[in-house]
């Protein structure tokens, strides 16, 4: 096997924190991911990562590749797949050039459930334990399907624009509408337990406690722009909801 | 009879969200499983005790060391349990109902909500430090145990 030089090493350990990072890696994972593939390959690299950036760099040269990203979504999928990959690399299982073909392929890869599960899956999130034996079970049951509806709006638009917070703001606007729809009816019970359980795919949350977790682990950038965001997506939410209450009570004339 | 309910449907919900931020397929049943004990041990304490912090704070600790022990066995990053088995406990709706509050001017219960928001947070975060310094202590035993157990897959089929 020949050694593969540098150049090379960098522009793969690149990539996969180009990947990581895209997929919604921890900043410390995406460090050591790239570090151990570096090493192994037979250079002495260093990588930085912030929420928004990777830099990998060779300690006894002067090149350094920069990667820049925009907050984006979880993939763990890739996550999971990457961190196998360099395992198995790590333990000379597959050489370099594997290496360097797998990483390709994940990058170009789409790697989803289908859409039926995903679909299945909003729905079931929608269900939330909270709520349980506190709203009414009719009330539960709308919010498995206004929960796929918000899920789906949110997707929607998500794809064919890239302005920041309205894919969420959307979101919880079907959420809202269709509740407050479902009250005028007459079918739902409350609909403000119908949006809080509708809202489950879409809120923060674990944004929120993943930006804890990161800065009780010292890594107070990343923690930071992590609540930043998640308080932007929060508010995204609310006024998305806001909006749908106020449009339904001029139009229904209250 | 009502916990069974409480655990199936915490269970749905977590492979829900896992399907959702797409963890890979071998990782969907320990984290509904990790969800679905962290959230009756939630729901159990906060029978005896009203409080956020303790019921929050434990549910987190399970999730912490089930988690590591899922992610060993099945050798999964340990993320990939984590997020999904969080999503009945984290205060995602909370920070919803916070920014409602602020949006409408109703200064008093935005504060209220948001102070909620930051305390379950920290709860969360605590519980996972406490649970990771307790499995590195437990961690050599466990994997002689686990090297003892069947094989299960630690591979998703392409």
């Amino acid at each position: 096997m020949s050694q593969p030089d540098t150049e090379e090493i960098l522009e793969v350990c690149g990539k996969v924190g180009e990947i990581l990072l895209n997929a919604g890696a921890e900043t410390s994972r995406i460090e050591t991911t790239v570090e151990y593939i570096g090493h192994a390959a037979g250079a002495r690299v260093a990588c930085y990562a912030t929420i928004t950036a990777v830099f990998v760099s060779l300690e006894n040269e002067s090149r350094t590749r920069l990667i820049k990203s925009s907050l984006g979504g979880f993939n763990l999928q890739k996550v999971d797949e990457l961190n196998q990959l360099s395992r198995e690399f790590v333990a000379h299982k597959i050489t370099f050039s594997d290496l360097e073909r797998e990483v390709a392929r994940i990058e170009r890869q789409v790697i989803n459930f289908p859409w039926w599960a995903r679909i299945l899956g909003a729905g079931w999130v929608s269900v939330a334990p909270m709520l349980l034996f506190k709203a009414t079970n009719g009330d539960l049951a709308w919010a498995f399907f206004v929960g796929i509806f918000g899920y789906l709006g949110a997707e929607f638009v998500g794809r064919r624009t890239t302005t920041p917070y309205f894919k969420e703001a959307t979101g919880a606007f079907v959420v809202a509408i269709l509740a407050e729809l479902l009250m005028n009816i007459g079918w739902g019970d409350s609909a403000g337990n119908i949006i809080i359980s509708a809202l489950m795919p879409l809120v923060p949350g674990v944004a929120i406690t993943n930006a804890i977790r990161e800065i009780l682990s010292r890594q107070i950038i990343s923690g930071i722009v992590r609540t930043v965001d998640a308080v932007f997506v929060a508010g995204a939410i609310g006024s998305g909801v806001v909006i749908a209450i106020v449009l339904t009570q001029v139009l229904g004339g209250r | 009879m009502r916990l069974l309910v409480e655990f199936i449907i915490s269970i749905l919900s977590s492979i829900g969200f896992g399907v959702i931020t797409n963890i890979p397929k071998r990782a969907l049943l320990p984290a509904g499983i990790t969800g679905g004990v962290s959230w009756c041990a939630y729901w159990l304490i906060s029978l005896q005790d009203h409080s956020l912090v303790l019921p929050n704070f434990t549910a987190t600790v399970i999730i912490g060391l089930l988690g590591n022990y899922f992610a060993i066995r099945h050798r999964v990053p340990v993320n990939t349990i984590y997020i999904p088995s969080l999503v009945s406990l984290v205060p995602g709706g909370i920070a919803y109902l916070g920014a409602r509050s602020f949006t409408m001017g109703k200064a008093a219960s935005a504060a209220q909500q948001i102070y909620n928001v930051i305390l379950i947070a920290m709860a969360l975060a605590v519980g996972f430090v406490v649970a990771e310094v307790i499995f590195k202590a437990i961690r050599p035993f466990l994997i002689r145990l686990i090297a003892k157990l069947p094989e299960v897959q630690t591979k998703s089929q392409k």
